[in-house]
């Protein structure tokens, strides 16, 4: 992936520009949000954006609304150290793709990354997942395995629709909470642990293999084939 | 003199006293101007018969008569009146009292009379057919004397008034700033720190008390948040202590384990764990301090407490059952709020997660949609061990917990942030015995 991040916060650039770097990421580091306004257009080759918030020159949102206003589709993620409601929600509003509260783990911001990336933004969006035998209707709220259907609860779908749109990649628990329940608190109980063994037991009663790997301190993801 | 006059109280008191005297000043001088003139009609008023008389004897007996009727007057033991005819060259024919000719009219002239001393006199001048004038004098002296005792007691009236208006003054003065001083010994204790102090008030219940007692209750309020927030700090700085120390060990026996891979990998391991839990704790102190900064606009949904209940349960269910424990939902009578959403899944959220970690194995968990009046309800009730009535009363308070040697993880802000959510939304948070075990209801204002 070719990641932008714009961060004038030198120690956490390092940190994130290393972390993905390592995790076979080229990350182009921007240092102010006047820089990158002028730096991007909407010919500029990366995949996915990082932009912090809080910019000394031009604020993060202000970023984003600007590449927004020229024709810049570039998916953003938004970092940042405002947490409360009333800032994710001005963040999202402000042509944010997704938002994240400082401080994170480096899995949560590359799997938000994956996602991001993965979003496809032209065209129709996709109703139907494949991955291996397991096959999800969006629409029909259906769960196929090997032909075979298999009835899920309402939330229960939701956990295995988010996986199947990104297979391969890594979903955190974060990611399940905000996604499937709407909550960026944190429960503190496995609530979503217990929701995904409940899936893993009805999606492999009678199949030999599990295509729910857990990835341990992160989150889940299904296994792409 | 300068002092007291800088004082807004003796000020007042003595512009309020100089404003009476001066209306007795105008009151008085009214009364002695009406007085004087009136006396003086009156006294000009008996110079005419007098005249008519005497003249008349004159006419029918002519000057012979008119010398012996002046001398008859005069002898008389209580006659106000004297007596003088001038002739026309001014020659005095007749009568013992000298005046100057002053002609035929009322007149106030000096007198001299049997060569006595001049004094003041009315006159009234009647021309006598033969061209001679008959003069009537009437002594002013008695009613000077009058007039001046009248001025005497009024200006000694004045005096009094004056003397009595500014004791008052100063005593009023005194008494306005002896109350007022209460309230800045007051001001002036709390400025040198002591926060305790308060303005005495007395029972009269008068303005003064009503302004003290409005003092009071403000210092009581700012006391209160005062006491807070050195809680909190000192409260947070404690708390944070223990993981910090924590946190540094873990990194000096990384450090000190330097060559061995496994043992660093493991210290480093822990001391993220130790991060995390810090970070956990300043998530749930910003998350409370974001709650109680909300406004009007962010409590604005119309919810369904049982639909949301409900949802909440849906999510839970699974950990709690996992965990052992069973989780039942009780919708009682459907109620709703107007409020945050997500703000009341926490409450839920966070009352489940208390019900489940402080319980044993096979606790029965309950969550309880009711509604009473203008009272909307979410009850978590389990039957599990409870809590001693005396530790109910602090359980919601901040960073306190019941596990002593915090063995178990948490911050002890679980229940503080469900009431400070239900406080935002015009409700509040009541532990209670579930005999057996413990009930937490949290009552909102139904929308």
């Amino acid at each position: 992936m070719r990641i932008l991040l714009v961060e004038d916060d030198a120690a956490t650039a390092e940190l994130i520009v290393q972390g993905l770097g390592d995790l076979g990421h080229a990350v182009a580091h921007i240092p102010s949000g006047s820089e990158a306004v002028r730096a991007v257009s909407a010919e500029s080759r990366y995949d996915v954006a990082v932009v912090d918030r809080l910019l000394p020159d031009i604020d993060g949102v202000s970023v984003l609304q600007y590449w927004r206003a020229n024709g810049v589709q570039l998916p953003a993620l938004m970092l940042t150290a405002l947490g409360t409601v009333a800032d994710r929600v001005s963040g999202l509003q402000g042509g944010a793709d997704d938002y994240l509260v400082k401080p994170f783990a480096l899995p949560e911001l590359h799997a938000r990354l994956c996602a991001l990336q993965r979003r496809p933004m032209l065209g129709e969006p996709a109703t139907q997942f494949r991955s291996g035998d397991v096959q999800v209707d969006l629409l029909q709220r259906r769960v196929r395995r090997a032909g075979r259907e298999i009835h899920l609860q309402p939330r229960e779908f939701d956990l295995l629709a988010l996986m199947m749109r990104h297979p391969g990649r890594d979903i955190t628990r974060k990611m399940f909470l905000e996604t499937v329940w709407g909550i960026t608190f944190d429960p503190n109980t496995n609530v979503v642990d217990s929701h995904i063994s409940r899936l893993r037991t009805k999606l492999n009663h009678g199949f030999p293999h599990n295509p729910i790997e857990t990835v341990h301190g992160v989150g889940y993801r299904i296994r792409a084939e | 003199m300068t002092r007291l006059w800088r004082s807004a109280t003796y000020r007042v008191a003595f512009l309020h006293s100089a404003a009476f005297a001066f209306a007795v000043l105008l009151l008085g001088m009214g009364v002695y101007v009406l007085a004087d003139a009136n006396f003086r009609r009156e006294q000009d008023r008996t110079l005419m018969p007098e005249a008519a008389r005497v003249v008349r004897e004159y006419a029918e007996g002519g000057m012979g008569d008119l010398a012996s009727s002046i001398r008859k007057r005069e002898s008389r033991p209580h006659n106000n009146f004297s007596y003088a005819v001038i002739a026309r060259d001014g020659r005095q024919l007749l009568g013992s009292t000298w005046l100057a000719p002053v002609g035929a009219g009322v007149h106030s002239v000096m007198v001299r009379r049997h060569g006595g001393p001049l004094q003041p006199a009315r006159v009234l001048g009647t021309p006598l057919s033969n061209g001679d004038i008959f003069y009537v004098v009437i002594d002013s002296e008695e009613l000077n004397r009058l007039e001046d005792q009248i001025l005497m007691l009024f200006g000694g009236g004045f005096l009094l008034v004056m003397l009595m208006g500014a004791g008052s003054a100063l005593l009023m003065g005194r008494h306005l700033k002896r109350r007022l001083e209460r309230i800045e010994v007051t001001a002036r204790a709390i400025r040198a720190g002591d926060l305790g102090s308060r303005v005495a008030v007395g029972a009269a219940d008068d303005e003064f008390d009503r302004v003290g007692r409005s003092l009071n209750a403000m210092l009581d309020r700012i006391d209160g948040l005062v006491t807070d927030l050195r809680q909190v700090s000192s409260d947070v700085a404690h708390d944070m202590r223990t993981p910090l120390a924590r946190l540094r060990g873990e990194i000096e026996a990384g450090l000190n384990a330097a060559p061995d891979a496994t043992a660093q990998h493991r210290a480093l391991q822990r001391a993220l764990e130790r991060s995390d839990a810090l970070m956990t704790l300043f998530n749930a102190i910003l998350r409370i301090a974001e709650v109680e900064g909300q406004s009007g606009a962010d409590f604005a949904e119309t919810i369904d407490l049982a639909a949301l209940a409900c949802a909440a349960c849906d999510m839970y269910a699974p950990a709690i059952e996992d965990g052992g424990r069973t989780l039942r939902l009780d919708v009682e009578r459907p109620a709703q709020v107007t409020g945050n959403r997500e703000l009341l899944t926490q409450v839920i959220s966070n009352l489940l997660d208390n019900a489940q970690s402080h319980t044993p194995d096979g606790t029965a968990i309950t969550v309880t949609v009711s509604g009473h009046g203008r009272e909307a309800r979410i009850m978590v009730s389990d039957d599990g061990p409870g809590v001693a009535a005396a530790d109910r009363a602090r359980i919601a308070q901040r960073f306190v917990r019941l596990d002593k040697g915090r063995s178990k993880p948490g911050h002890g802000l679980g229940l503080n942030l469900v009431a400070t959510i239900a406080r935002a939304h015009g409700g509040g948070l009541r532990i209670e015995d579930n005999a057996p075990g413990l009930r937490a209801v949290v009552a909102l204002r139904s929308a």
